[in-house]
């Protein structure tokens, strides 16, 4: 028998003679069996950011193994990017953005299967990726100090790259929990990142530098003129604001 | 009521998906049919709040979805079955229905006994530690199912819910519909018309983006006295008005 209607689930009435619900006892016991016990890490997940919901999420996010792909392949590409064009505060600056738009692409709705449905849910998908971007650099951290301590070769990328943008993720997904919104933590992570690179670059007096150096035109030219279509895009009528 | 529309328009570009809608429904199972294109999923989309209405009002739940917080509670008493229900492939049936009812705020205490209530009633108990990437599309789609309802919702929106479904199951999950419609309002979008002959209460049909027909089955099938193509007497009254909405 299947799509069952019987005593022990919502709009039966049917008990057994002796009184007791049959079908409610054996729905317990099924949940007990089928029951998933979390890990260390999505319980502590799941008190910090204050959402079980979210603390799945996070411990998920490897398992869904093409966006994961695309999203690893697009955060060594930035950080290759960085290693390319060092001293260069737009590069810099560029790098997070095209990791966090390679992320939100793997794990929104170009790829992911289930969109649809997460963006029905209560829990803002917006911050599913959020929570999904942290999910990402804090694992491909792992494998950058790995990768540096078995070769020298990975320790810049690492050290220079994978962690600072963990640090920055992690912070933009705590203030968007504090401030219950994405829009906010998303806001916070790159304010930070933004100050980090150009304090920096100020320090080291290379900031005019590179901001005066006119062949660095065309390309700042480039990136506002996609960043304005990716902000025209995110918030186009078809996409709703929902 | 648990939904009201008032006026709603979507477009998408020059196509208008959904033109002047007006819908009040409280509890009952409530059936939305009509051909391909005719704005239904649109419509259900609209209701799930994925997709914000062009013009037009909609009180769900008696709250406006315009509102985050407002937003935020409609969907936790939310059940939705999209058409085309994408699945992740190295879930098994409980880790997927688990995942979407914790993203749906549920109490993590009530979590466990409400994935193992809504799997038994979609019969997929033997299959409950099974991975999705094993399961045939029919019981596929009552994964979906199960976790449209595992919140118990208030508001259960079901687009093609029996697609794919067999003759047997699809007896059983009309039985389901008239069970969870005693409590809830549950608006089911189908273009087979035998579904909402036996499960539903009402039904509107949707055509070029408006509701060309509103009424209970019987009524629909009253249209087609005499006119209208089609074997079955409801079938019949759907191509009659249909036609005469077309004409």
């Amino acid at each position: 028998m299947i799509f069952q209607n019987e005593p022990g689930f919502p709009g039966s009435s049917h008990d057994s003679p002796g009184g007791v619900d049959l079908g409610r006892v054996w729905t317990s016991v099924a949940a007990e069996v089928w029951r998933r016990h979390p890990g260390r890490i999505e319980r502590t997940a799941a008190r910090l950011l204050r959402s079980p919901g979210l603390a799945r999420a996070l411990v998920t996010t490897p398992s869904l193994l093409l966006p994961w792909l695309i999203s690893t392949v697009v955060v060594f590409g930035a950080g290759a990017l960085i290693s390319i064009g060092p001293g260069q505060p737009l590069v810099w600056l560029f790098a997070p953005a095209a990791a966090a738009v390679g992320i939100a692409f793997a794990y929104g709705p170009g790829i992911d299967p289930a969109w649809e449905l997460s963006s029905s849910c209560a829990v803002s998908h917006r911050m599913v990726l959020l929570t999904r971007a942290v999910a990402v650099f804090v694992l491909n951290s792992v494998l950058g100090l790995l990768a540096s301590a078995a070769s020298g070769a990975a320790v810049a990328l690492t050290f220079g790259w994978l962690l600072p943008m963990t640090a920055v993720s992690a912070l933009a997904l705590a203030a968007a929990v504090a401030a219950r919104s994405a829009v906010v933590g998303a806001g916070a992570g790159v304010a930070a990142w933004v100050i980090t690179v150009l304090a920096g670059q100020s320090a080291s007096g290379q900031l005019t530098a590179s901001v005066a150096n006119a062949h660095a035109y065309p390309p700042y030219l480039l990136v506002a003129v996609c960043c304005a279509a990716i902000v025209m895009y995110a918030v186009r009528p078809e996409r709703g604001l929902m | 009521m648990n939904v009201v529309l008032t006026g709603i328009h979507r477009s998408f570009g020059k196509n208008n998906a959904v033109d002047g809608v007006s819908l009040e429904l409280g509890p009952g199972v409530f059936g939305l049919l009509g051909p391909n294109g005719a704005g239904k999923t649109s419509l259900l989309r609209m209701l799930a709040t994925v997709l914000p209405p062009s013009s037009g009002d909609i009180l769900l739940l008696e709250r406006d979805p315009r509102g985050p917080a407002a937003r935020r509670e409609i969907r936790r008493r939310l059940g939705y079955l999209p058409q085309s229900l994408g699945y992740y492939p190295s879930f098994t049936v409980v880790e997927f229905i688990e995942y979407f009812a914790l993203l749906k705020e549920m109490p993590s205490a009530a979590v466990p006994n409400a994935v193992a209530a809504a799997v038994e009633r979609v019969d997929l108990g033997a299959k409950a530690k099974a991975k999705l990437r094993t399961l045939s599309g029919g019981m596929l789609r009552r994964v979906g199912i199960a976790q449209a309802i595992v919140n118990d919702p208030d508001l259960l929106l079901l687009d093609e819910p029996t697609a794919g479904l067999d003759p047997e199951q699809r007896v059983q999950f009309r039985a389901l519909l008239r069970s969870l419609g005693e409590t809830a309002t549950v608006i089911v979008s189908t273009h087979l018309v035998e579904d909402v002959g036996t499960a539903c209460s009402e039904v509107a049909l949707m055509s070029a983006g408006k509701i060309v027909f509103r009424g209970t089955p019987d009524e629909l099938t009253a249209r087609g006295a005499g006119r209208g193509v089609g074997d079955a007497p409801l079938e019949r009254g759907y191509s009659a008005v249909l036609s005469a909405a077309r004409s």
